[in-house]
């Protein structure tokens, strides 16, 4: 049975996701000029994009253009200084109530996992559905096992992260994100800290994701996750946008040198 | 299997464990040669830190073993030095807590499944090198001819038993609790059978003689022999009922026992509080009805997920009327639970959740309540044992009174303080890093006087300051002053991915230290944190030098001057330092376990 399901989801043809008409949708986050500095350093030089409801945008770049930069300033992990991020109709300023407002809204998973070392996976998962949204423990319990399900690891609920693969880990990340029925996720460089078995079948659960219709920001390096599931490429470099474009677009004639440097480096 | 399971390997699944090849095992003559004697400079080494071992133990030995040695001033004096002036006619009282806290202990040891398997043949080594140093002691130790011949004998006793082990069956093992139970059952009877009285030396220079000669004293050997039976009892009937005991209650239930007990056994079994019901009933048990139903259900309300900014004004109102009860003359009980309230109020956002929650928190609070208000009414009712002096247990019992109580007022503090100082107020970090390193820059010493001789002296009219408790309070001070700057080691190690996970999921900063940053710092910090328990537990010795009789001080300044025992001093301060370091030792050793066992968890 579970076979048939796999051969269904990796062998059936990719929806046309460049060619979905998404003009009319939601803007879900907007970026408008934000400035960022780290002390003298000035890591980004006015980014603004708009990402509408169900999009996903993934973002490339060499390493250091601000790309996590960026992305981190959407839920608030970092502070812009200048310009305005708006996220679902949710300004982000000093406000610590639009903050949390904003956080339990937007999904994030790191390249490093972060997931809590102290707590079992389930509870890694139901943690925050628990204390932040306020739900009955059973309830969140009983969600936490629905989505360890999801990303296809039932069987580990009761153990401790440390005992996990990293893909696995990777997986109960997403997981934990998920509890919080979140309208946007964020993922930076998500399978940059895994061997290369294990890309696979993180960027499954993410393909499956943007299926089912989640908004995402990807920054990564994995072309093929580019190629097949964003519905638009923006490619950054020292802390601007050089380059936005459907993957074809993208893969096929760039209109910039950088890019068309960057993709030659990145391919060969 | 799973869709994503099936192509990828689980770790954790089987571990198959690939074993080192065994080190050859070299007979006797090849080891010494190998390990000792390698080299001309290391065979030198060798022979020259031999004498000076031999000449340590022999010192060592001549010193125990000299007849002009007063031991009967050690043993004779037990009970001084374990409870100073406690009346004997209700001693049951002591052996009731010492059978208590050996209950407790048995059956942490079933719960926590304490124990593992020695090779016999590893035992046997341990035994055999008993054996041989019993013999070492024999010949070098200043004995008469008789006490030389019966040590002899004993050693070659436990040689030949050693000698035997080692052919036991390669693979047969031992349970470690086995041997302790075995191990303390000889104790017993070696004190119903042994002259430990009449030793190697005449004891023409004790005039007075106290229980018949050469022989133990029914007072001890009777009551330790029923602590032995009740401990092993208790370990029996738990190892029976273990398995139908869900271990996480059953741990949960124990650590909160063994939190409680000695509060209990202090002011209930010790000191026997007389209460006086009509008060109890007029005054007490009101303000804890008032108090547990009144706070319950703000609290109830407070943890409501929709309470927002108005829970907080509240909260701020409830610590203004407690500050403000210290202007106006009032029971201190209503002080301490207006602000204990009013942290529980200002922590409720943190807690709040669904019905079941909310109950839980009020359930919390009324718990707490109740234990205060018995507590603080047992401190404040007159007790029925009657002791010479200001407080009633002495001696070892009052050393382990004021690490107890230093350590549960020291260590929440501690945690606080540490908060305080990685915090992002500025206020609050210039509060702590002002006290912690004020305090750190002082001796303890310096403290303890100050608290015991300046502190009355400052209080406003009509409070009343018992030395003890002030010194103790001294002592929460300091200890709580190096615990915060471990606990912060622990903050520190916790990395910056860890809180930026927390905050992603919006937890908000409470949430986030509390369920996150704390519980993996202060699991960092159990090395340096028991540390400093072993740190204050030795520290308590000062009390000796501001007068307060605590174990030292009846081994040092009571014991010695007694007229039969005129310059004892020597033997008595080394049995009190043989007491320190079990308990030190013990302490390490249990904090090491604990260090390999919630390791478990980690990444
Ligand atoms: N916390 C920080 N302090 C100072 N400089 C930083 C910090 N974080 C990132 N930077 C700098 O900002 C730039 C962008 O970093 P980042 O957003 O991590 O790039 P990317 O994710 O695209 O590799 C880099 O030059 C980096 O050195
Ligand atoms: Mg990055």
């Amino acid at each position: 049975m579970n076979d048939m399901d796999t051969d269904a989801r990796t062998d059936a043809e990719p929806p046309a996701r460049s060619e979905r008409d998404l003009s009319n949708a939601a803007d879900m986050i907007v970026c408008e000029e934000i400035c960022k500095w780290y002390g003298d350093f000035q890591a980004l030089e006015g980014v603004s994009a708009t990402i509408k409801e169900q999009e996903v945008v993934v973002v490339l770049g060499p390493s250091g253009s601000g790309k996590s930069t960026w992305i981190r300033c959407i839920n608030r992990l970092e502070q812009h200084q200048e310009g305005r991020i708006v996220v679902d109709g949710v300004e982000l300023t000093n406000d610590l109530r639009n903050i949390e407002k904003v956080r339990s809204e937007v999904g994030m998973v790191f390249q490093q996992f972060n997931l809590f070392p102290h707590l079992k996976v389930r509870d890694n998962v139901s943690l925050a559905p628990i204390w932040v949204r306020k739900k009955p423990k059973a309830e969140a319990e009983e969600q936490a096992q629905a989505l360890l399900e999801l990303v296809g690891i039932p069987e580990q609920a009761d153990k401790f992260p440390g005992q996990l693969s990293g893909g696995q880990q990777q997986r109960v990340a997403i997981a934990r994100a998920l509890a919080m029925e979140p309208k946007i996720m964020l993922f930076d460089e998500p399978t940059s800290a895994l061997d290369p078995e294990m890309i696979k079948e993180v960027l499954d659960v993410m393909k499956n994701l943007a299926l089912s219709g989640m908004t995402m920001m990807v920054v990564t390096h994995e072309m093929g996750f580019a190629k097949e599931v964003a519905d638009r490429i923006i490619f950054m470099e020292e802390g601007q946008i050089v380059e936005v474009g459907t993957p074809e677009h993208f893969f096929t004639n760039p209109t910039e040198d950088r890019t068309k440097l960057f993709l030659s480096q990145i391919l060969a | 299997m799973s869709e994503y399971g099936a192509d990828t390997p689980t770790i954790g699944d089987v571990p198959r464990i690939v074993t080192p090849p065994v080190e050859p095992h070299l007979p006797p003559r090849q080891w010494l040669a190998k390990n000792l004697f390698p080299s001309k400079l290391n065979t030198l080494l060798t022979i020259v830190a031999s004498l000076v071992i031999l000449a340590i133990v022999r010192g060592l030995l001549g010193f125990i073993f000299n007849p002009i040695r007063q031991w009967n001033a050690t043993a004779v004096n037990l009970r001084l030095m374990m409870t100073h002036a406690y009346p004997a006619d209700q001693y049951v009282r002591v052996w009731v807590s010492v059978a208590v806290f050996l209950v407790l202990t048995s059956l942490s040891l079933v719960v926590w499944r304490v124990g593992f398997r020695i090779l016999l043949r590893k035992l046997a080594k341990q035994v055999i090198a008993g054996g041989v140093f019993g013999l070492l002691v024999s010949v070098l130790a200043p004995f008469s001819t008789n006490a030389t011949l019966i040590w002899l004998a004993v050693s070659a006793g436990v040689l030949a038993i050693g000698l035997g082990l080692l052919r036991a069956p390669e693979e047969a093992t031992i349970s470690s609790l086995t041997l302790v139970v075995g191990a303390s059952s000889l104790a017993a009877a070696s004190l119903w059978l042994i002259p430990y009285g009449r030793h190697s030396f005449v004891p023409d220079r004790t005039p007075r003689i106290l229980a018949e000669p050469g022989t133990v004293a029914i007072t001890t050997k009777l009551p330790w022999t029923i602590m032995l039976v009740i401990a092993v009892a208790t370990y029996a009937v738990g190892r029976m009922l273990r398995d139908r005991i869900p271990t996480k209650q059953a741990q949960t239930v124990l650590l909160l026992t063994w939190f409680l007990a000695p509060l209990a056994l202090i002011y209930l079994v010790l000191r026997d509080p007389d209460f006086d019901m009509a008060h109890v009933v007029s005054t007490d048990i009101p303000i804890f009805l008032v108090f547990a139903a009144l706070g319950s259900a703000t609290l109830f309300w407070l943890t409501r997920p929709d309470t927002g900014e108005i829970g907080r004004v509240i909260a701020m109102v409830i610590l203004f009327l407690g500050f403000g009860s210290f202007l106006t003359p009032m029971r201190m009980v209503i002080r301490i639970l207006l602000i204990l309230l009013a942290m529980f109020s200002l922590a409720a956002p943190t807690f709040s959740g669904d019905r079941q929650t909310r109950r839980r928190y009020a359930t919390t609070w009324t718990v707490v309540t109740l234990f205060l208000c018995w507590l603080i009414t047992a401190i404040n009712t007159p007790s029925t044992v009657d002791v010479p002096g200001e407080f009633f247990m002495g001696g070892f019992s009052l050393t382990l009174l004021v690490a107890f109580f230093t350590l549960i007022i020291s260590f929440p503090l501690g945690v606080v303080l540490a908060l305080a100082r990685t915090s992002t107020m500025p206020v609050f970090r210039l509060l702590a890093t002002t006290f912690i390193e004020f305090v750190r820059g002082i001796p303890l010493i310096t403290i303890l006087i100050f608290f015991s001789v300046m502190v009355p002296l400052f209080l406003p009219d009509g409070m009343d300051l018992p030395e003890l408790t002030a010194v103790t309070i001294g002592y929460a001070l300091f200890a709580s002053a190096y615990l915060a700057e471990n606990v912060r080691g622990g903050l520190q190690s916790v990395t910056r991915g860890q809180h930026e996970a927390a905050e992603a999921v919006g937890m908000t900063t409470s949430q986030k230290t509390v369920f996150i940053v704390l519980p993996q710092a202060l699991r960092v910090a159990i090395p340096p944190l028991v540390g400093q328990v072993i740190a204050t537990f030795k520290e308590t010795s000062l009390l000796y030098i501001i007068g307060l009789y605590d174990l030292l001080f009846v081994a040092k300044a009571l014991v010695p001057n007694q007229t039969e025992f005129m310059g004892s001093t020597r033997e008595n301060l080394l049995f009190v330092s043989v007491i320190y370091w079990i308990i030190a030792y013990n302490l390490s050793k249990a904090s090491q376990r604990l260090e390999r066992r919630v390791g478990l968890g980690e990444r």
